[in-house]
């Protein structure tokens, strides 16, 4: 099966990259913490959070962390995630690329008027 | 019932995704459903899925389709042949294979150029033409203006002529109000008699030709503080240095820049803004924008020069932080009124950017990036002040001014600037480059040639692109035409000036040098009055109020 290409990085990869920053994160705490750090702009459905999941997977931008010993009953289905540390490298590139781009709509006054 | 949905919903998913992640997607749905109560949540949970299917689904079984096997047109033989397409990544052999091949043939390439161009170098390179002694001639009676000072002395010549917008920060008026009636400037050098001389020998040692960036990060190893005499408002120039400043190495390197392009006034904004802080960008710009030694708009490169810093400071958050220091006199303009409010300032322009450099920079033990435009650094007659200053109170600086292919007269280009990378910094001593003449290089042939030679004027020279290639960036008629901002700016000229001005808006970016005219001759005969000179240009600078 194709790779699912990840360059340029998608929005939702991105978005997921930056949850799982801070820990190690099953799909729901994922979807929920993605929820959050875009003020509700961004739910990611199944399909698109698995989907990106195992494109990251197979390009090894996270990894499967192992099974926490704490499962909670019903919660056997979830699987965790992690950064690796070619994930966290590309998630500060692509950050880094976003603020350039940020930098330049700042220049050209396209955000006159707010904070910047 | 909506897990049950759901695993339905599922089997529209390719049979691999769902033994992957069938589990855990109805987990997500079901802890949803679990979190999010209510009629509008509920009606959300069942909207978001039908978008996320929609759009998923398609993608996926594209990934999921299998691979077809493809039939040769051609049949060899008895037998026919199959190829098999199969995505795959390049093997690493393959990348090495086909960069090495690319490599020997734009090695090749690049050798024959080279080769092409020293051979014509060698033949065609005869000194100043008839043309060329022409068009001195005629620069030497026009231009022996400092370019800063061309607007408004044009505009004294003939108070009717309306102002075009330059964006250029021109500096200042004191070579109208200081140099009787011959302006100073590049004219206060003198002109060879009978025209430039040839001071290029082709037979002179080959100049070191470095990638500016590395240049730059050697100057800052070597040096505590590095001079850039800058060309205003130059579009390839900010690029580069908007590049610079993101350099880890320069700034790690780099503890301040100290920049003209600033009015100390405003240092406190700037210290937070340049720091990361959310300011108002009302309240930053006022620092560019409000610029003492500046006729006529500034070209907003400045602010994205402040910007670019910003964002290197973000980007190394934790890590070593740059600073920008404000170099222009701390002048209010809302409180300065007439030409007499304004003398003190101008007068003083280098002396405080140089006691800037002292307490901020040299006081502080700290390595810095100095920038101000060109004619402020160039060693005419030995240091110019603020280098001298400097000096005087211990520092060693290296100096580095941005100049052009332009070797005599306007027309005057030197090819062998043209095999070098851009941008590129070349040390001046010991070479031909050092030998060329300063003025016409500095000014992209705008003045004259004189007996000051580039390796007497500074220490190594930036070059961003030839003269014709060189653009400068002018800030847009939108934000001056019937904007409080624009009339502010016409107010400051006609103080500048002694007489209303009226500004004319034309391209954003126009040729950095474009060839000189001759300027307007006044309608009476007489040469028109100078601007008379404030009385207040001998007193002191007033004292420095607190910074905003």
């Amino acid at each position: 099966m194709p790779k699912r290409k990840l360059d340029p990085l998608p929005a939702a990869a991105f978005q997921i990259l930056l949850a799982l920053t801070d820990g190690d994160r099953h799909g729901y705490s994922i979807m929920r913490q993605v929820e959050e750090q875009t003020s509700g702009k961004m739910r990611l459905g199944p399909g698109t959070l698995y989907s990106s999941i195992q494109a990251m997977l197979e390009a090894e931008l996270i990894e499967e962390a192992t099974r926490r010993g704490d499962v909670e009953p019903g919660h056997e289905r979830r699987r965790y995630y992690r950064l690796t540390a070619a994930g966290r490298k590309r998630a500060r590139s692509e950050a880094e690329r976003l603020a350039d781009v940020l930098r330049v709509a700042r220049a050209r006054k396209i955000l006159r008027g707010d904070y910047v | 019932m909506s897990e049950k949905v759901c695993a339905l919903l599922l089997r529209l998913y390719p049979a691999e995704f769902r033994e992957a992640y069938g589990d855990e997607a109805i987990q997500l749905i079901h802890d949803r459903a679990r979190d999010e109560q209510g009629m509008w949540a509920k009606l959300r949970l069942w909207i978001d899925l039908a978008a996320d299917l929609a759009t998923v689904l398609p993608r996926a079984h594209r990934r999921a389709a299998p691979v077809r096997a493809t039939v040769s047109p051609q049949s060899i033989g008895v037998a026919p042949r199959f190829h098999v397409l199969q995505p795959a990544t390049p093997r690493l052999s393959a990348v090495a294979y086909g960069g090495i091949l690319s490599a020997v043939a734009f090695g090749a390439l690049f050798l024959w150029f080279g080769y092409s161009r020293n051979y014509r170098e060698l033949h065609t390179w005869q000194g100043p033409t008839k043309h060329d002694l022409i068009a001195l001639s005629f620069s030497g009676r026009h231009s022996n203006v400092r370019r800063e000072s061309e607007m408004p002395l044009a505009a004294v010549a003939n108070p009717e002529r309306k102002i075009e917008v330059s964006g250029r920060p021109a500096h200042t008026l004191l070579s109208s109000w200081q140099g009787g009636s011959e302006p100073s400037g590049f004219h206060a050098m003198g002109l060879l008699p009978g025209g430039p001389q040839s001071s290029v020998e082709p037979q002179s040692a080959q100049p070191n030709v470095q990638a500016a960036t590395a240049a730059m990060i050697e100057a800052s190893s070597s040096h505590d503080v590095v001079m850039l005499g800058e060309v205003h408002g130059d579009k390839q120039e900010y690029q580069w240095l908007n590049q610079l400043v993101m350099n880890r190495e320069f700034s790690r390197r780099v503890d301040d820049i100290v920049v003209e392009f600033g009015n100390s006034l405003y240092q406190k904004s700037v210290d937070r803004y340049i720091g990361g802080q959310e300011v108002p960008i009302e309240q930053v710009e006022k620092a560019w924008r409000n610029m003492i030694g500046a006729v006529g708009p500034p070209s907003p490169l400045y602010g994205e020069f402040y910007a670019a810093v910003r964002a290197a400071n973000m980007k190394n958050r934790g890590k070593h932080q740059m600073r920008i220091v404000l170099g222009d006199p701390y002048g209010d303009w809302e409180k300065i009124k007439d030409a007499e409010d304004l003398g003190p300032y101008l007068a003083h322009r280098d002396e405080w950017y140089a006691q800037v450099v002292k307490d901020e920079v040299l006081a502080k033990k700290h390595h810095a990036l100095l920038i101000m435009g060109s004619g402020h650094f160039l060693r005419r007659n030995g240091p110019a002040l603020v280098e001298s200053t400097i000096r005087a109170a211990g520092a060693d600086p290296y100096l580095i001014v941005m100049g052009t292919n332009a070797v005599g007269g306007y027309d005057n280009l030197d090819q062998r600037f043209d095999s070098w990378p851009i941008p590129a910094i070349i040390a001046l001593a010991g070479n031909w480059v050092g030998d060329l003449p300063a003025m016409p290089v500095v000014s992209g042939g705008t003045a004259p040639a004189t007996p000051l030679k580039l390796s007497a004027a500074a220490d190594a020279l930036l070059y961003v692109g030839s003269r014709d290639s060189l653009v400068e960036v002018r800030m847009p008629g939108a934000e001056l035409d019937g904007t409080p901002y624009g009339n502010e700016i016409a107010r400051r000229l006609a103080i500048q000036m002694g007489h209303p001005a009226h500004l004319v808006f034309g391209q954003t970016e126009v040729p950095q040098f474009p060839r000189p005219q001759p300027p307007p001759q006044p309608t009476s005969g007489a040469r028109p009055p100078l601007l008379p000179m404030p009385k207040s240009i001998h007193d002191p600078l007033p004292p420095r109020p607190p910074s905003q």
